[in-house]
Order: C-alpha cells, then sequence, then structure tokens
C-alpha cells in the first residue's frame, strides 16, 4: 500500500513540475511583458522611437500565409499518394517516410544554413520574403503530411468501399468522402505548422533577413515576430518592448493552439 | 474548484519547485557580501565578445590581448570569460552581476551599468573625439562603386552636416568635421539596401529616417546580420551600402571604397555596485587574459 | 474516358508531390555537406573532431569542436535525466490518473509548451532561472545547470505527447487483467500498462533528446558560452548549435566553412538520432 501511495505520490510531483513550469514561464512573460504594452508599438510604421511591433505581425502573417498556401497542398497530396495510391510494401512509401522522419528531426539552424547556402545564396533570391517562405516550407512539410497520413488513416475503408460501389471513381471519392471526413485531423496540423513558423527565429534569420520595413514584393527583407523579439534584444536599447514582444508572441500562439483545437472539436462533431 | 484558484496553485508551486531545484545544487561560493558593500576579494567574471565581432577585433587589438608576433596573431581572451555575442548580452550580465567586467559600444551605454576611466580618462564623446580616450574604432559605410543615384544621394547626406549631427545625438563622434550641409534633390525616388554591422544598426536607422523624412518616396531595407556579411553584400551587389563596425580588410578594400561616418569609443564597464573607478591599459589586459582573477589584486 | 485521364494525372501530382520531401533532404545534404566537407578535409578531420581549441580569430587559427561537441552531449544528457523521469511521470499521470475534465485543460497546456517559441523560453530562462542560479551558484549564473534546466523543461511536451499516446495505445485488456488478479491500480499501470508502451516510451525519449541537441537560440543567451572542454556544472558551455550562431553573423571566410562544418557535425549526429529513432519504431511496429 506504501509503495502505491509513493508512486502515485511522484507521478502528482511531476505533473505538478510540468504544469508548473510552464504557467511560470508563460506567467512570468505576461506579467513582465504586459506593462510595456502600449498603441506606440500598434503604429504602422517602424521608428526607433516608437519600435513598433506592427510592421513585423504583418510580416509574420504574410510569411505564415504564404507558407501554408504552399506547403499545404504539397503537404496533403503527399498524404494521398501514401495512403491512397501507394500499395502496401512500396519502395517509394518506404523512402518518403524515412524522409519526412528527417526532416522533421532537422534542427532550425541547419535549416538556417541550407536556407542561407541555397536560397539566399546559390539561386540569388538575397534576403527575401520567398528565400524565407521556402524555407519553412520544407521545415512544415513533415507536421502536415503526418498529420494527413493519420487523419486519411482513421478514416473508416467502409466509406471508402461504398463509394466505390456507387461508382464514384478513386478521385472523386478521395475529394467528395474521404477529403471531408479527414478535415479536422488535416486542419489541425496545417495550425500547427503555422504555429511553428510563427515561434521560428534561427530558420529565417538567415533567410529573411531583419529589415524593418513592411515588405513590398517577394525579394524584399522583412522580420517575423520572434525575429523582431530576437533584433530586439540584441541591439541593447529595448529590453521592455522584447517582453512585449513576447507577450504578443504568447498571445498569437494561444490563438493558433486554441483555433486549432477548437476546430478539430468542431468538425468531429459535424461529421458525426 | 475553479480554474484560477488551480492555476495559482501551480502557480506557487512552480516558483517554488523551481527554488527547490536550484537551491539544492547551490553550496559552493556562497558570497559573502554584505548589504550595499562590494567584496573585492570575488572572483572578476569576464565577460566578452564572440570571435569574429568587430567590437571584439577592436578591442583586443587595442588593449593588448591579441599579441601579434610576425605573422602570427593570438587572441589571449581569457578562456573561461562567458561569451555573449551582442551588446545586450554583455551588459545585460553585467547590470545583473556585481563582479563582472565587459565592453561594449560606447553609443549603447546607459545608466544600467558603469564605464570606468581608462588610464584616468573618462569615456566620453569629447574624450574619443581629442583622442585622450584610447579605446576607439570607426564604424565604417562601403560601395562597390557603382552607387544608384538615390543610394548616391543617401551617402551625401550621411556625410553631410545633417547626417553628421544625427551620428552626435546619437552618442558617437563624427567623423566628418566641417561637414558641408545637404542639399535635397527633388523627386528623389527608389529603394536602397543597407546590409551589415549590428552595432551600426541603430544609427544606421535614425539616419534612415532622417533621410526618409526629406525624401518620403525612398524606401530604404536596414538589415543587421554583421560587418562581415555586410561586405559580402556590398562586394557581391547585393546591397547598395554595407556596413562594418571594424577597419576593412585588404581584399575587401580591393573591392570596395569605404568610408567612415562615425567614431565609436569601446567602453569597458562594470557593475554599478562595483568600487572600482579607474583601470589602466594593462589591467584590463590582465584582466581579459585572465591573469588576474580577483577584484582585490587590481584595487590593491 | 475523361475522369479517367484526369485520375491518372493527378495520380502524377500526389506523386510528384510526395517526391518533394525527398527532393528537400537530398538538397539539404548536398548543400550542407558541400558548405562545410571541403573545410574538413583541408583542415584534417581528427584536428577539427579532437582539437581543443576553438581560435578563429587568432593567425594561425584553430578550429577544434571537441569542447563544442562534449558541450552538446554533456547539456543534452542533462536535460535527459531532468526531463525524461518528469516527462514520463507526467504522460503516466495524463494517461491513468487525470480526471477527464481535467484532461480537457492540461492537453492543450502541453501543445502550448510545445508552442512556446524557443526565443521567449530563452527570454524567461535569461530573466528568471539565470539570477537565481548566480544568487545560489556565484558567477554570472550562466552555467551548464542552467542550460539543463531548461532544455530538461524544453523537451517535456516531446515527451509527454508521444509518451501518452503510447500508454492509451496499450490495450485496455492488460489493465483489466491486472486489476481482477488483485494488483493496485498503481501497480497494474507501473508493471503492467507502462512496459506494454516501452518502444513508444523509447522512441519519445530519442525524440526528446534530437529537440534538446537541437535546440539554439534559447541554449545561447543562458549557457556562458565559453569554447571550454565541459568541467563542472557551474561553468559555461558553448554547444554545436550556439557556436554556430554566435559568430555566423561576422565570419567570413575559413571561418565561415569552420561554422558550416560545425553543422554538418550536428547533422551527422542528428541523423544518427534520427537513425536510432526509425529502427526501434520498426522494431515496435513488428
Amino acid at each position: 500500500m506504501m509503495a502505491s501511495k509513493l508512486t502515485r505520490g511522484f507521478i502528482y510531483l511531476a505533473a505538478a513540475i510540468t504544469f508548473g513550469s510552464l504557467f511560470y514561464v508563460v506567467g512570468f512573460i505576461l506579467i513582465k511583458g504586459i506593462p510595456y504594452l502600449n498603441l506606440d508599438m500598434f503604429a504602422w510604421k517602424y521608428t526607433t522611437d516608437n519600435v513598433s511591433l506592427m510592421p513585423s505581425l504583418i510580416t509574420t502573417l504574410i510569411v505564415v500565409g504564404m507558407t501554408l498556401v504552399i506547403a499545404t497542398p504539397i503537404g496533403v497530396f503527399t498524404g494521398f499518394y501514401l495512403v491512397e495510391y501507394a500499395k502496401k510494401g512500396n519502395k517509394v512509401v518506404g523512402i518518403v517516410r524515412i524522409a519526412t522522419d528527417t526532416l522533421a528531426a532537422v534542427p532550425s539552424i541547419v535549416y538556417g544554413l541550407f536556407g542561407m547556402l541555397f536560397f539566399v545564396t546559390f539561386l540569388n533570391f538575397q534576403y527575401s520574403v520567398l528565400a524565407g517562405v521556402l524555407t519553412s516550407v520544407i521545415m512544415v512539410l513533415p507536421l502536415i503530411i503526418r498529420s494527413t497520413e493519420e487523419a486519411l488513416l482513421a478514416v473508416n475503408d467502409s466509406l471508402r468501399e461504398a463509394s466505390f460501389a456507387l461508382g464514384a471513381g478513386k478521385l472523386r471519392t478521395i475529394f467528395r468522402v474521404i477529403l471531408p471526413v479527414s478535415m479536422p485531423g488535416i486542419l489541425s496540423g496545417v495550425i500547427l505548422a503555422s504555429g511553428r513558423v510563427v515561434g521560428e527565429t534561427a530558420a529565417l534569420l538567415y533567410t529573411l533577413g531583419s529589415s524593418t520595413n513592411l515588405p513590398d514584393s517577394l525579394f524584399s527583407s522583412g522580420r517575423t515576430l520572434a525575429l523582431h523579439m530576437y533584433v530586439l534584444s540584441s541591439e541593447g536599447m529595448h529590453v521592455n518592448e522584447s517582453y512585449a514582444t513576447g507577450v504578443i508572441l504568447i498571445v498569437v500562439v494561444l490563438m493558433i493552439n486554441g483555433l486549432s483545437t477548437f476546430l478539430s472539436n468542431r468538425l468531429t462533431k459535424g461529421t458525426k | 474548484m475553479t480554474i484560477t484558484k488551480l492555476s495559482k496553485l501551480t502557480l506557487t508551486m512552480g516558483v517554488g519547485l523551481t527554488l527547490a531545484a536550484c537551491g539544492a545544487d547551490s553550496g559552493s561560493t556562497d558570497s559573502s557580501k554584505d548589504a550595499g558593500g562590494f567584496d573585492a576579494s570575488q572572483t572578476i567574471n569576464v565577460i566578452s565578445r564572440e570571435d569574429g565581432s568587430g567590437t571584439r577585433g577592436a578591442f583586443t587589438e587595442i588593449t593588448g590581448v591579441l599579441v601579434k608576433d610576425g605573422d602570427n596573431e593570438t587572441d589571449n581572451t581569457y578562456s573561461a570569460a562567458t561569451i555573449q555575442n551582442s551588446t545586450s548580452g554583455v551588459m545585460t550580465t553585467v547590470a545583473g552581476d556585481p563582479t563582472s567586467i565587459g565592453y561594449i559600444s560606447l553609443g549603447s551605454l546607459d545608466d544600467s551599468v558603469k564605464a570606468v576611466n581608462i588610464e584616468g580618462i573618462e569615456a566620453t564623446a569629447e574624450t574619443v573625439q581629442d583622442n585622450s580616450y584610447a579605446i576607439a574604432r570607426p564604424f565604417n559605410l562601403a560601395h562597390n562603386g557603382e552607387l544608384s543615384e538615390v543610394a548616391q544621394d543617401f551617402w551625401s547626406y550621411i556625410m553631410s552636416a545633417e547626417g553628421q549631427e544625427i551620428v552626435v545625438g546619437e552618442g558617437y563622434v563624427e567623423a566628418v568635421t566641417d561637414a558641408p550641409a545637404y542639399e535635397a534633390t527633388d523627386g528623389m525616388s527608389g529603394k536602397i539596401s543597407v546590409v551589415g554591422s549590428t552595432s551600426v544598426t541603430p544609427v544606421m536607422e535614425v539616419l534612415v529616417e532622417g533621410y526618409t523624412a526629406l525624401n518620403p518616396d525612398v524606401t530604404i531595407d536596414v538589415t543587421s546580420n554583421g560587418s562581415s556579411a555586410g561586405m559580402t553584400a556590398a562586394m557581391d551587389g547585393s546591397a547598395d551600402i554595407g556596413m562594418a563596425s571594424r577597419e576593412l580588410k585588404d581584399e575587401e578594400l580591393e573591392v570596395l571604397t569605404a568610408e567612415p561616418i562615425a567614431i565609436d569609443g569601446i567602453a569597458v564597464i562594470v557593475n554599478t555596485e562595483n568600487s572600482i573607478e579607474d583601470l589602466t591599459m594593462e589591467q584590463v589586459k590582465q584582466i581579459f587574459t585572465g591573469e588576474v582573477t580577483t577584484w582585490d589584486e587590481i584595487a590593491k | 474516358m475523361k475522369t479517367k485521364k484526369l485520375d491518372g494525372f493527378m495520380k502524377g501530382v500526389f506523386f510528384v508531390s510526395a517526391l518533394t520531401s525527398v527532393l528537400a533532404i537530398i538538397l539539404i545534404c548536398i548543400f550542407i555537406f558541400a558548405g562545410g566537407v571541403p573545410f574538413i578535409l583541408d583542415y584534417g578531420l581528427s584536428e577539427f573532431l579532437f582539437g581543443q581549441k576553438w581560435s578563429p580569430s587568432n593567425t594561425p587559427a584553430s578550429f577544434g569542436i571537441l569542447p563544442m561537441i562534449m558541450g552538446s552531449l554533456a547539456v543534452t544528457f542533462g536535460a535527459i535525466i531532468v526531463g525524461v523521469p518528469i516527462g514520463i511521470l507526467t504522460s503516466i499521470f495524463m494517461a491513468e490518473f487525470c480526471p477527464v475534465w481535467l484532461h480537457k485543460i492540461l492537453k492543450p497546456a502541453v501543445n502550448l509548451m510545445a508552442a512556446i517559441p524557443s526565443i521567449v523560453y530563452g527570454f524567461f530562462a535569461l530573466q528568471a532561472i539565470v539570477p537565481i542560479m548566480r544568487q545560489f551558484v556565484g558567477g554570472t549564473g550562466m552555467n551548464m545547470l542552467t542550460a539543463i534546466i531548461l532544455l530538461g523543461i524544453m523537451i517535456l511536451p516531446t515527451i509527454i505527447g508521444l509518451s501518452e499516446s503510447s500508454i492509451r495505445a496499450v490495450p485496455r485488456s492488460y489493465y483489466t487483467g491486472s486489476m481482477a488478479l488483485g494488483a493496485t491500480h498503481e501497480r497494474s499501470v507501473m508493471r503492467v500498462v507502462v512496459p506494454a508502451a516501452k518502444s513508444g516510451i523509447v522512441s519519445s525519449v530519442i525524440l526528446g533528446i534530437g529537440r534538446a541537441i537541437g535546440e539554439t537560440m534559447a541554449v545561447v543567451l543562458i549557457a556562458g558560452n565559453q569554447p571550454i572542454m565541459p568541467e563542472s556544472l557551474t561553468l559555461g558551455v558553448r554547444t554545436l548549435t550556439t557556436n554556430i550562431v554566435l559568430e555566423m553573423a561576422y565570419a567570413s571566410g575559413e571561418h565561415r566553412e569552420a561554422l558550416i562544418a560545425t553543422a554538418v557535425v550536428l547533422f551527422v549526429f542528428i541523423l544518427i538520432i534520427n537513425g536510432t529513432f526509425l529502427i526501434i519504431k520498426k522494431k515496435g511496429a513488428k
């Protein structure tokens, strides 16, 4: 009986440490940062006076949006191929899986260096939105592929059979029957991917650059919120503002996660 | 049981646990510091910049931490020195640690830390100007000889009386005295990209604001990624203007035309609690090479 | 007829999409290796890997990254010691001890923990853990222990997420069977259910190792970054990742190549870790 109590005690303690640290991190940043939030930081144009984070907020949205527009079809189509088309034991499937798993494990600093060597220098894109977006696309692909695969595998085979029996073709079955059912899983993967881009620093530092202007073309440089926070802290004159940027980052991440949970809950209910 | 109650509980526990976790590993140097006083027997914590930084290059060369012997150069920075890769990293560390010492760009100096006098000379814009403060280096701009019309105009703005006034206003020393006044040309428009040193970026941003106020149709992108990256970008033409917080290397000068825009002193900084006011160059060198490791060896 | 053509066409599109990630990983390998390997060959593999002196500004410069390799290993090992027990126990809590209503709050909390940007973790540690360390351990407070605690926290969500789902995937009959034999809830969980989820838990730990060894932005702020061999928990340490991000900005020429070569070493580490992960996963699937 004693051993049981001890076990239970350790388990509770571990959980308390985990969630205690989470609350501590979030609470600390919020408490330190909220007092420094002010309207000036949301001015349209960055100056050294207002240290506005608006341009970086908008750049973040642009980079996230473009990344998802490119990465989502590629990722979802890969999922289609792996689950719906490839035959069991297909060599290609094995190779794609290994590639995806490896991509998922590559540290962001390596993505950053690769982006710099390939997109920025070799393809001569310079520090630009394009280089940043393409690097992010590769980075989030495994997330989207994996969640699509899982969502498709979870679809009951009887649905596929029923659709074929009614005379629908493969493509029609995928887009009309399977995709709607697996939508929540795919969507939550896509949303998590956007979270990854929002929080990324190392990979974008060497590809997107760190201009404070709003990018006006694919080939101009910009900075996302996380980069903004990093650069502010490096310059050494705006520590309070970087706290405030931290608050906004946490809020954005919270919204993204909330949206992901909400959407998948709601859509699951809708299909049932 | 509400969520707020729960979160409060967990928050308190979290704080407690963190403290406990750290406390358990303590027990080494529990300082004998009495309130307000400065305990000079403590070990000096040396804070340096990373290898390749313009500030570190200039600092080690001037103070003699970098030893030149024929073709060989050895940077003797104390191997136990904490390395920070930004001005703010150095300042935050020194501001929070009573026993540490570091060096930063004079333009970034603020009240959170204390600059020591070198050989009895206070680090100010004036002493850098008249060369009596020994640790100073230029901020350089460079281009590959093919400046566009608008970039040329921006360049002459920086070198004009107006531009140099901004430089002085930001706490640096002007590189051009008696600069001519800037004459705005009507209808300037276009795009300029400026890439380079993180130390030059803050003053460059202010210069950009000043210039775009006069020439609203010009957009200037400032990318802050380091002196060498800036020189590379200027050489291959991917940036119009490169910024460096160091002297240009010979191979860079083969391609680039460079001009200093400001002189920046390097301040040696200590914690505000530290009672040290003066250091000689020799002492600075001894501290940064690890020959001297406690404050009382300096204070005597 | 028309639909059949479209079918074939779309199948091609799907296939090409699937090859994108293969192409991406090949490109990454080519460019990282091409950037770093020539330098390693030029400088000498063993001098590079086992050299203890990193002083790129000297003439002649030395580029020995053994201190950084050992730094990465030491910090990762420490993070595992801190993070793994807490992470696994928490996942057991989430899967077996947690009321449903609480799980609805805690699950998103773990996801949030995974999504907090590393720069935010780094700032938190710099402002919250470093001063405490300074008080108790002395020095600047930026030392290996600080990095270990932070990384220990940062790998928690990785471990918890995967471990929890593998514990939940254990057939319920294992648990009910054990209970029917008169074992307590705790004993059934710890002795029957958790061992059955072993391969999933081990995979989660390996992923955690990958995350710890690859973390950059958080560690650079708090580790002290001295390029010296790690000797004590209370001294500073520099890892492979921080070596790159610290000096990349100002590096040129040979120094820059040496940093890319550092990334090659890091990448090889990741490939090894990931290979181990794949093998264990495959074994678990059998």
